[in-house]
């Protein structure tokens, strides 16, 4: 589903990715951890598109998407991103910030997309929040309403950057639980992360990034309990 | 007695001078109207003009595309910001604008050209306090750049940059004044009529004072209340 070949990155003199290859299957859960700096949330918005990588081939669904003749937005839609800061749209009630893009896009009505979405928050519990601003929500909640947002344009992956992160730690559970959720519906799932609880439970294949290169690659299990990377070894017994 | 009798005459005679005298109430109302006129055009201009200037020189800082329509633009704030709006008028009026004959026209363009500058430092200002990842998160959903910018990222900045515009929509109204300097009858330009013949500059002055004055008080109060009204979404 994703190809990543040779992807270089570089901010002026700062190079941040180093040759990534990278090869994602439709239905995986790939889980990138690393210590911060070391590129992995680059390396998740090169995906997109956010960050425009300095060299290397990036494909999705069998296009090229870093041929420039290529159509990015079309790509995007298929692609949901989530954020550590959320962005949701401040000046939009909730259910206006789900209902835009398809609606601006032509993919639905304003009746579809209202009904699609109503369905989306009562999935999540939040049916009651539709017409109130994201200013008067929790944390927690405006980032279940950003994965919602992104689910409505039904993408075929779901792109992850550090989503709990600017969380308080009685929220963190309430996102994990609906990416997991996610996860059990059989989504394509890129996540950055530092749960490591997480990434054990539910990802298929977790990848270890250092210094822009990815050093290591393994199912969660062995990825925790035998890792060889000398680096990865260090940064477990770090974090666990 | 006397006294009071003498203040009661002056002010009996000097508002029919003014207003009632040769229907000169006529020309306070052709000035108010013609002030109004230029007013709200010339902040039409202004606020397209600026809209424009604000997102080419955005787009053009943020991509490093457009640079030479960047450097126009930089220009265009130099020139407008760094010359005296008279002088502006006085050039518009005798050069560039010379060929039209209606002297309103003149005043709408030129004044509307010169609010264009501020305002796209205003907008300019707004879009750069839209935090980018209301950009990002825009177009990770697949929207374009020009509907990100038009759907998400202007009606933030409108709303931050709010206060500043309805102060240079003020600062417009008064400018106007000056438009008398090349002939437009003006409210201002229709005072000073009136003043240089009755010889009576107290009842025709403070009048368009005060005139200027509710206006001015009803604009604040119709932007006090917008910006209520855009605040509800900031309410927790």
């Amino acid at each position: 589903m994703i190809d990543v070949k040779n992807l270089d990155k570089h901010f002026g003199d700062n190079y941040v990715l180093k040759g990534i290859n990278e090869h994602i299957e439709k239905g995986e859960k790939v889980v990138i951890v690393g210590p911060s700096g070391s590129g992995k949330s680059t390396f998740l918005r090169c995906l997109n598109l956010l960050e425009t990588p300095t060299g290397g081939e990036i494909w999705f669904e069998g296009e090229e998407i870093t041929d420039p003749k290529c159509d990015i937005d079309k790509l995007r839609q298929k692609m949901g991103m989530v954020f550590q800061h959320f962005n949701l749209f401040p000046h939009l009630t909730i259910l206006e910030n789900i209902t835009l893009a398809p609606v601006k896009l032509k993919l639905m009505t304003k009746e579809q997309a209202d009904e699609n979405a109503m369905r989306l928050l009562t999935r999540i519990g939040l049916a009651d929040k539709a017409d109130t601003y994201p200013s008067m929500i929790s944390g927690g909640q405006k980032q279940r309403i950003a994965i919602v947002r992104a689910l409505a344009m039904n993408p075929d992956v779901m792109l992850f950057d550090e989503p709990t992160s600017a969380l308080d730690p009685e929220m963190v559970g309430e996102v994990l639980a609906l990416m997991k959720e996610l996860a059990d519906d059989g989504m394509t799932m890129v996540v950055v992360t530092h749960e490591m609880g997480f990434a054990r439970e539910v990802a298929t294949r977790c990848l270890f990034m250092d210094e822009g290169r990815i050093m290591e690659q393994a199912p969660p299990d062995e990825f925790f309990t035998s890792p060889k990377n000398p680096r990865l070894q260090d940064f477990l017994s770090k974090v666990l | 007695m006397e006294f009071f009798q003498n203040i009661l005459n002056y002010f009996q005679t000097g508002f029919h001078d003014t207003f009632i005298a040769q229907s000169r109430y006529m020309l306070f109302i052709r000035g108010l109207g013609n002030t109004i006129l230029i007013a709200i055009f010339a902040t039409l201009i202004g606020v397209v003009l600026g809209i424009l200037v604000a997102i080419v020189r955005v787009y053009s800082g943020q991509t490093g595309k457009l640079k030479w329509l960047d450097r126009i633009c930089a220009l265009y704030l130099t020139i407008i910001r760094g010359t005296p709006t008279l002088v502006q008028l006085l050039i518009a009026y005798f050069m560039v604008f010379a060929w039209i004959d209606n002297v309103i026209l003149v005043c709408t363009i030129a004044f509307g050209i010169n609010s264009g500058a501020y305002v796209a430092e205003i907008v300019r200002g707004g879009i750069l306090s839209v935090d980018k990842g209301q950009t990002e998160a825009g177009r990770s959903l697949g929207l374009s750049a020009s509907t990100t910018m038009r759907s998400i990222v202007l009606p933030q900045a409108f709303k931050s940059c709010l206060p500043s515009l309805g102060n240079e929509f003020i600062t417009i109204l008064k400018e106007t004044s000056i438009a008398g300097y090349i002939g437009a009858m003006d409210l201002t330009k229709a005072a000073d009529l009136v003043r240089s013949r009755t010889y009576d500059p107290f009842f025709s002055l403070i009048t368009i004072a005060l005139i200027y004055l509710v206006i001015v008080i009803g604009m604040n109060a119709a932007f006090k209340a917008l910006e209520r009204r855009l605040a509800k979404s900031d309410r927790r």
